[in-house]
Formats: structure tokens, sequence, C-alpha cells
């Protein structure tokens, strides 16, 4: 069996497991509806500095809450019996590949409710898609990674976020000054090198997960 | 004697950066000047505060220069000494300035045969009024004196900056923390990329009292930098610093390392996933060496207007101070790493029994 | 033992008060030189240090225990 063959029937898979548990996802949106709610009824001035900082907490947050089932919702006889049948690097680039698609569609609608609650100060919308989606996939790579990590050890939710906010924080670094940019609160040029850098890390952060996952499966 | 010659090497190196990083005094200076700005066409009695300087020692006179470019000075008419730090210069200010400018900023230049000569650079300024059309007139002016010799002194000496002060010498007792951190964090990598090819228990020890060193070594950089922030920055903490926000951010991820370490029973597989999980983290930290950066300037030295040390200041008598000392903390903190790691295995050893 | 290092802290504690009287400047740190500053930083390095070796005073400690 091929590489892409299994990882098409892997997603088949997640897909499949995820609409069983719909209110997962309903959850983590109600969570971002909730939230936005909270502040904006605290603060009431729609400052697009905030705006800004709150869009991308707000995702961190709930890109956590979502991944953090992603290897312990099989039990350990049946990822036992994965293992028999599946190449690592499939599991995990399926894995990575769900995970992006869910907090890419998981960002849109956050972006959605904050429109429709907060108002859109977004002036470049190009430019804050772009973020979203380098974003989405950061957060997906780095989180699937220790969430893998997590599961292993036994208090799975309290370490996944003490041990993948430290990781993230050079995108969210970067993150945070692109959609700067996209909302015009500061103006630079040399934009496209942000973008760039995003896609390095992207970059080095999967090569990372895909020598050391397989270390971690044959666990 | 043979096995512990490293050991010997790094306290000696320690002991070498501690005597003569603390005994070596700074090379004079000028410490304040008082006033900071004069106008054109009056005198000035320009008092002087000098640093580490003996005026009452000096055989040859004083000499105090105003200096404007390269051939554009003036020389103090009058020269009176107070005591060793303090003397007062008497200035006539030409009538014009050599440029056309209404602002002129003047280098301070004291020069004696016992401490050699001091320049406090770019501080004086001296407004004039009215503008010379003429300019050949204000440039006459100054070309009068000629600054020459100037007596070099080749003692042993740190550079005096005013705003550091003695504090340079934290350049032995901080920056070196940073650079054997480093070190030794690579050393534990390399124990942990060991660890996942052989599956050799012991690499997960050292990497272990590796990580363990360096993240000491980060506190004690962090702490030493936060008092020295406090005097030169005026801030404990500045959200402006990345070198800063960056080091705290690694001792995080370090930190999370040893919860993650707690939270397994069994040896081998804490040793597995704690050594995937450091290689992870080392790749973050790569990503937040490039990132981090580009984000916000640094009031470390190598980027702009920052009143600390730059690398023109590290000059050759502090480098043979501060090289030692990386090398003798790094040897140090090696040394440090081998009684975890010994007790560790011993550890080992008395619960297998 | 005890008597001798409360000596110690008293005399140490007589050197600060000299040293504070001798500077004129109202800010200590920032006394002219600020070589008090210096000082601060290797007080803290010796004392991360000495905490390392009461931590690894502690881990050997149990050791022992665990021998007997």
């Amino acid at each position: 069996m091929n590489l892409a063959k299994e990882i098409g029937i892997l997603l088949q898979k997640e897909i499949k497991i995820e609409w069983r548990q719909k209110h997962a996802i309903g959850g983590i949106l109600l969570y971002v509806i909730s939230t936005i709610f909270v502040v904006y009824s605290a603060i009431k001035s729609v400052d697009p500095n905030v705006w800004n900082a709150l869009f991308w907490i707000v995702i961190l947050f709930a890109s956590v809450n979502a991944l953090v089932k992603s290897f312990i919702q099989e039990n350990s006889s049946r990822q036992l019996y994965y293992y028999t049948l599946a190449n690592p690097t499939a599991i995990i680039l399926a894995k990575i590949i769900y995970n992006s698609g869910l907090l890419l569609l998981l960002s849109l609608l956050s972006y959605g409710a904050f429109i429709l609650f907060a108002g859109n100060p977004v002036k470049d919308i190009g430019q804050f898609f772009a973020a979203i989606f380098l974003g989405s996939l950061g957060f997906s790579i780095t989180f699937t990674f220790i969430a893998a990590i997590s599961a292993k050890a036994n208090n799975s939710a309290t370490l996944m976020a003490i041990l993948s906010f430290p990781l993230v924080i050079p995108i969210i670094l970067t993150l945070l000054k692109l959609s700067a940019n996209a909302l015009r609160l500061m103006q630079d040029t040399a934009i496209w090198k942000d973008i760039l850098t995003l896609l390095a890390i992207d970059l080095l952060m999967i090569a990372m997960a895909f020598i050391l996952f397989p270390f971690l499966w044959r666990d | 004697m043979r096995k512990y010659w490293w050991k010997y090497l790094g306290v000696a190196l320690i002991v070498y950066s501690f005597t003569v990083g603390l005994l070596v005094p700074l090379k004079p200076g000028i410490y304040s000047y008082d006033p900071g700005s004069m106008n054109t066409g009056q005198t000035y009695t320009l008092s002087v505060t000098g640093y580490n300087t003996f005026y009452t020692k000096a055989k040859d006179p004083i000499r105090v220069w105003l200096k404007y470019d390269s051939i554009h000075n003036i020389v103090a008419t009058k020269v009176k000494i107070l005591d060793d730090r303090k003397l007062e210069a008497s200035f006539q200010i030409p009538k014009y300035l050599p440029t056309n400018d209404r602002v002129g900023v003047m280098s301070l230049i004291v020069d004696d045969d016992h401490d050699g000569f001091a320049v406090m650079p770019s501080t004086i300024f001296i407004k004039q009024d009215s503008l010379d059309k003429n300019t050949q007139l204000g440039s006459v002016s100054w070309t009068q004196s000629k600054i020459q010799g100037i007596h070099g002194k080749d003692q042993f000496n740190f550079p005096f900056r005013v705003q550091l002060s003695e504090t340079i010498r934290n350049l032995y007792y901080h920056v070196p923390f940073w650079f054997a951190m480093f070190i030794i964090f690579i050393a534990g990598i390399s124990q942990s990329i060991q660890y996942l090819r052989t599956g050799n228990q012991e690499y997960d020890y050292k990497s272990m009292s590796f990580t363990m060193v360096g993240t000491i070594f980060g506190i004690i950089g962090l702490f030493t930098g936060m008092i020295w922030a406090k005097d030169t920055w005026g801030t404990y903490w500045s959200w402006q610093e990345v070198k800063m926000n960056m080091t705290a951010i690694a001792l995080l991820i370090y930190l999370s390392y040893f919860i993650l370490r707690q939270s397994f029973d069994d040896d081998e597989r804490r040793a597995k996933i704690s050594a995937v999980y450091s290689i992870f983290a080392f790749g973050a930290m790569i990503a937040l060496l490039y990132v981090v950066p580009r984000m916000v300037s640094s009031l470390h030295p190598g980027s702009g207007g920052n009143p600390a040390l730059g690398a023109d200041d590290l000059d050759n008598s502090m480098r043979m101070v501060f090289y030692p000392a990386i090398i003798g903390w790094t040897l140090f903190g090696v040394w440090m790493t081998s009684l975890v790691y010994r007790m560790q295995v011993v550890r080992d050893k008395l619960y297998d029994l | 033992m005890k008597k001798s290092f409360s000596v110690l802290l008293s005399l140490l504690f007589l050197m600060q008060n000299n040293l504070i009287a001798q500077s004129d400047n109202q800010d200590f740190m920032r006394s002219i030189g600020k070589m008090y500053v210096v000082y601060g930083v290797i007080v803290v390095i010796f004392i991360v240090l000495v905490i390392f070796l009461i931590y690894l005073d502690r881990r050997l400690t149990k050791l022992e225990n665990q021998i007997n």
C-alpha cells in the first residue's frame, strides 16, 4: 500500500470519528462565541489592537481544546492494531492534515463570529487569510505532536498546555505581526518576509515531527 | 589527578576571571562636566570631574579641548586643577561655529601625562545665535590649535563608559553564563539524540543532567541580567528586550521538560518521550532565535541606540578575561553535570538491588 | 558554629553600614562607579550555586537513608 493511499484511508477514518462526535466541535464553537461575548460585554469598546490579540488568543485556546484528544480517542489496544497496519509517517501526516483542516474551519468560523459580534477591522483580507491558513497549519503541527507526547504521559490535558504553549510562541508572535499588518495597525513593506518565516517554521516543525514521531509510536 | 585536570582548569579560569576582572582598574575617564551647553562669543569655565584620574600628579600642564571634527577644535585658555578628580577649564568660544548649523556638538578631550587622554564623545552643545554668512571666518577661528602630543598609555585597563562605569565588569559575570548555557544545552540535545539511536539509559541520565545544569545557568544569567538591567536601563524586566524574553521562553520550555519527566513511572518510557520532547523543543527554540529578533528592537548591544555595551567596547583587555570566563564556566557546568549524573546512576543501582 | 555565623553576619552588616555612610550619593546602588551592581551580580551567582549544592545535598541524604 503506498503512502498517499494510506493517508487517504486514515483521513477518512478521522472524519468518520469526528462526525460521530459532532458535539465536540460544537462545544469548541460555543467556547469561542462565549469568550467573545464575555470579553466584549466587559470592555465594550472595539479597539483593533484588542481585536487582534483577542482573536489569536481565542484561536490558540480553541486549538488546544480541539486537538488535545487527537491521540487519546483511540484506546491503547486499538492503537496497537493501527501500529501493525499503518506506517507511522502516514499516521502523523494524516493527523496533521486532518487537524489543519479542522483548525482552518474553526478559525474561519471564529472569524465569522468575531465579525458578527465585534465588527470587522480587517483591511487586507488576503493577508489575513494567509495568516489564518499558516497559523492553523503551524498550530496543528505543534499541537498534534505534543498531543502524541502527552497521550503517552498520563495526565494529558494539563500537560498538553504546559508543553505546547512555550513551543507555539514563535508562531504566535509572527502571526500577531502578520495580522496586525492586515489590520493596518502597522505598515511593513517587507511583510512577505514574515510569511516566509512562518512557512519556514512550519516546515521545520513538520520535519521534526516526521523524524521523531516513529520513536513515539513504537513505544 | 589526571582525571580531574579539566575540573581544576575550569576552577582556575573562574578564579582568574574573578581576580583579574575585579582588580584591574578602569581607564581614567571623564565622569561629568558642567555646563552642558554654551553660546558662541562668550567665555565659559567648564568644570570637569574625572574618574580614576590623578590630575595633581600630572607633571606637564593638563590640556583640554573641545573638538568639533578632525580639523576644527579649540583649546582651553586656562586649566585650573582643584584636586585629583576635578579641574576647571576656561574656554573662549569663538563668535561663529565652523558650520552654518544653529547647533554644533563638541567632544570633550582631556589630556595629561599621568593618566593619558580621555574623550567624552559628542556631549557639549554650542549654539550660535547669528549665522556667519562668510563661512571662512568661523572656520579659521576653530583651526588655531592642533590636537597633538596626546599621551597614550599602554596600561592594562578596562574601558570606561559613563553609563556603565564599574558595571562593565559584569561582562565577565553575566554574559559567560549564556554562552555556557548554550554549549551545555547543545550537549544535552546530543545526548538525547544518542539515546534515541542506542536506547541506552545512560544517555538519558546524561541528557537530563546537562539540561538541569543548563537551566541553572539560565536562571543565573536571568537574575544577574535583571540586576544589571535595573541599573543600566532602569527596570528589572523590559518587555521591549527580546533577548530577555527569549531566554524566559527557553527556560519555560526546559521547565516543562522537567514537569514532563515527573509524569512517568516507567524509566524507559520517560527516557524516550522526554528525549523526543527535548529535541522537538530545541527545534522550536531555533525558530524562536530566528523569529524574535525581527519583532522589536533590542536594548542589548548590536542594535541601535542603546546605552549599553557595544561590540567596539569589547577590547583586547576585556577579551583576555571574557573568553577564559566562558571556558571556565562551561567546564564548571560539566563538572556540575557529572555530579548530578553520577548521583542518578548510583540511585539507579540502589533501586535495582 | 551558630555563634560564629552570627558574628560574621553582624560584621557584614557593619561593613555595609560603613559603606553606605561613606557614599555621598542617595541611591546606594548607583553611587559613583556603581561597584555595588557588580557585587550584587556576584552574590546572585553564589546564591544560585549554593541552592544547587543544597539540592545535591538533599538528594545524597535520601540515597544514604536508602543504604542504611
